[in-house]
């Protein structure tokens, strides 16, 4: 087995006049990962990824695909290579399979039956001999994908890929991108705004801040390190204050609750059972325990919060 | 490369636009050629024609305010007229390929619908966010970038060629299939007058205005790859193009303007010996023509290939 990272960055750097639009980026991403890149607009991602596809030139340090550099050996470390940059733009007045030959005949070993398989992929068969111009966002947004994955990279980039597809063309993106992952080896690397989204379908994520890599872990540990969850308890509303003072005897810090009846508790998952227990003997009414989990939402307001 | 350069000639031909400038030049072209034998007359006196032909442009020539260029014409052609009647040569018969030789102005329209389309070669990619998805593959930028100037040369070669076949077809109808031998009477260089093929003259006319065309083809390609502005691109070429035709006359008093291009871009003054000043040679012109066309190649190249794509 190839042990080499399919993606390394080392001290990628992208400055434009004075100011280092992305900073020192380093990180490798291995095959068989997603991998999320997140960050507030203007972060810097799409700006990484144009120096990942050697669009623009990197200031500072390198980037690596399966071992070429793209700046020094462009040719053999772009064949490595599907993306969408920024939006999905394709040639308006080709057909959607005019686009995709124009693709294959960039590269070799694009069969016409490897162009029917992705057009079968991507779901537009129905329309792929329609002029693109005539197409929905969507499905503008299927045909990037598309020839990104025509010549079957090992490393796929996605940036905003979800951009303008319906839910269930999200969910068969997910479930394929996980699957190209996981099963075929290839390196993803999506950027994307749909904070929900990474969490379903990465493995790992990086949050940039203002061209900075601000925290890099899997994404188990980024949605669940860093304490305490909320865990939301509804009892009786007349029992409410009993209830409350039951909790603080526990040493729990209740948070300001949002209706009657609702208590917001700061503690641990296996905490839960023991606080359960507590109320009960108390002889109060309990109707419903919730995990709150903090969503890859809260955390990231909070990391991108933190930094400023 | 081959495949490249089929993808440019598609996304080339695929456009409506593309099919416009086509059908227009093939309807003018027939319709200049109507026009050409509806002033026509096919005259049984050959002497009494040159005869009057060399009256009116002694009447011509007397008149004071004529352009130098009008005025060369017209010695030209009353030389030619005199040589006629003195050595008893007849006018050649009419015939598709001596009528071809008229239609010098034509190679205007060619000029200006390849101008039109080569302006869109690199900033159409740009404006229409294309070109980051035609750059991530595994082809040196310089590849690319030549394949789309050679799908754009061939282009205009495809409208030189169009030019040629309907304007030969058209005549065709009017005046037979015509005599590969035809000759007819023309000036050389050394302004004698000799008989020559006239199927030759017709070769060298459009096989040589390849330079001229090539000229304004690069001039919109490097603007359009400069400023990645198709309009901009389109409006400069045709602004220097007619200011550059009407500087072919201050040529004829300004020596250091035969440096130009433009006094060097009309191949027919060479069939018909009208150079813009008399030291003027095809050669030069040529030469002068094929500096600018690699200079300008060379800097779209240079921006080309160190540019960064952000749009
Ligand atoms: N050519 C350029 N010249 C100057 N500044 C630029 C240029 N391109 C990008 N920037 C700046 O770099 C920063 C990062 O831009 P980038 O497009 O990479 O952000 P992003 O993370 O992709 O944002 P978004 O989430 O909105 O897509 C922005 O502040 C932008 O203004
Ligand atoms: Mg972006």
């Amino acid at each position: 087995m190839d042990q080499m990272p399919v993606v390394q960055l080392r001290h990628a750097t992208k400055r434009i006049g004075s100011k280092n639009i992305v900073n020192d980026l380093s990180f490798d991403i291995p095959a068989g990962e997603v991998f999320g890149f997140l960050g507030p607009n203007g972060a810097g991602k799409t700006t990484t990824i144009r120096m990942m596809v050697g669009l623009i030139k990197i200031s500072q340090g390198d980037i690596l695909i399966k071992g070429q550099s793209i700046t020094k050996n462009f040719n053999k470390a772009i064949q490595n290579v599907g993306a969408i940059v920024e939006n999905p733009d394709l040639y308006k007045y080709l057909t959607g399979y005019q686009n995709l030959k124009h693709y294959a005949r960039m590269v070799s070993g694009v069969t016409k039956a490897r162009i029917s398989e992705i057009v079968e992929i991507v779901g537009l068969k129905d329309r792929i001999h329609d002029k693109v111009k005539t197409y929905s966002l969507g499905m503008r947004q299927r045909l990037g994908i598309a020839q990104a994955l025509l010549h079957s990279p090992s490393l796929l980039i996605l940036d905003e890929p979800t951009n303008g597809l319906d839910p269930a063309g999200i969910h068969e993106l997910r479930n394929y991108l996980k699957r190209l992952a996981h099963e075929e080896g290839v390196a993803v690397f999506v950027s994307s705004h749909l904070l929900s989204e990474m969490e379903l379908m990465c493995d790992r994520v990086g949050v940039l801040q203002a061209g900075k890599l601000v925290s890099i872990q899997n994404i188990k540990d980024f949605v669940h390190k860093g304490g305490a969850s909320r865990v939301c308890v509804t009892v009786e509303p007349a029992q409410t204050e009993q209830a409350k003072r039951l909790i603080a005897s526990l040493n729990k810090i209740t948070l300001p609750e949002e209706n009657p009846g609702q208590l917001l508790i700061q503690m641990n998952k296996d905490e839960i059972p023991a606080v359960n227990r507590l109320l009960m003997d108390a002889g109060i009414q309990v109707y419903s325990i919730q995990m709150q989990e903090q969503t890859l939402e809260d955390k990231f307001l909070e990391i991108t919060e933190d930094k400023k | 490369m081959s495949g490249l350069i089929a993808n440019e000639s598609m996304k080339i031909y695929s456009r409506k636009l593309t099919w416009i400038l086509l059908l227009l030049l093939v309807a003018v072209t027939i319709g200049a050629s109507v026009l050409g034998k509806m002033n026509t007359k096919s005259s049984e006196d050959w002497r009494a024609e040159a005869i009057q032909l060399a009256h009116q442009y002694e009447e011509r020539l007397k008149i004071t305010e004529l352009s130098p260029a009008l005025r060369a014409d017209a010695e030209n052609k009353l030389k030619i007229a005199e040589y006629r009647l003195e050595n008893d040569i007849p006018t050649s018969p009419n015939n598709p390929w001596s009528a071809l030789l008229t239609f010098s102005g034509l190679m205007e329209m060619v000029i200006i619908f390849a101008i039109v389309i080569a302006a869109d070669m690199v900033a159409g990619e740009y404006t229409a966010g294309t070109m980051k998805l035609l750059l991530i593959r595994p082809h040196s930028r310089t590849k690319i970038l030549l394949s789309k100037y050679i799908a754009v040369s061939l282009f205009a070669v495809v409208m030189l060629a169009l030019l040629v076949v309907f304007g030969y077809a058209t005549n065709a109808l009017f005046y037979g299939l015509g005599d590969i031998h035809t000759t007819d009477l023309f000036l050389n260089r050394q302004g004698q007058i000799v008989q020559q093929n006239v199927l030759m003259q017709v070769i060298k006319m459009y096989g040589l205005s390849i330079f001229p065309v090539m000229g304004y083809v690069t001039l919109a390609f490097a603007v359009s790859t400069i400023l990645r502005n198709s309009a901009l691109a389109v409006g400069i070429s045709l602004f220097i193009m007619i200011v550059g035709n009407s500087m072919i006359e201050a040529t004829a008093k300004m020596e250091g303007l035969k440096y130009l291009p433009f006094a060097n871009s009309d191949i027919s003054l060479y069939i018909f010996h009208l150079p813009a000043r008399p030291e003027m040679t095809l050669g030069f012109s040529i030469s002068v023509l094929f500096a600018y066309i690699f200079a300008l190649t060379f800097i779209s190249w240079m921006v080309f290939k160190k540019r960064d794509v952000s749009i």
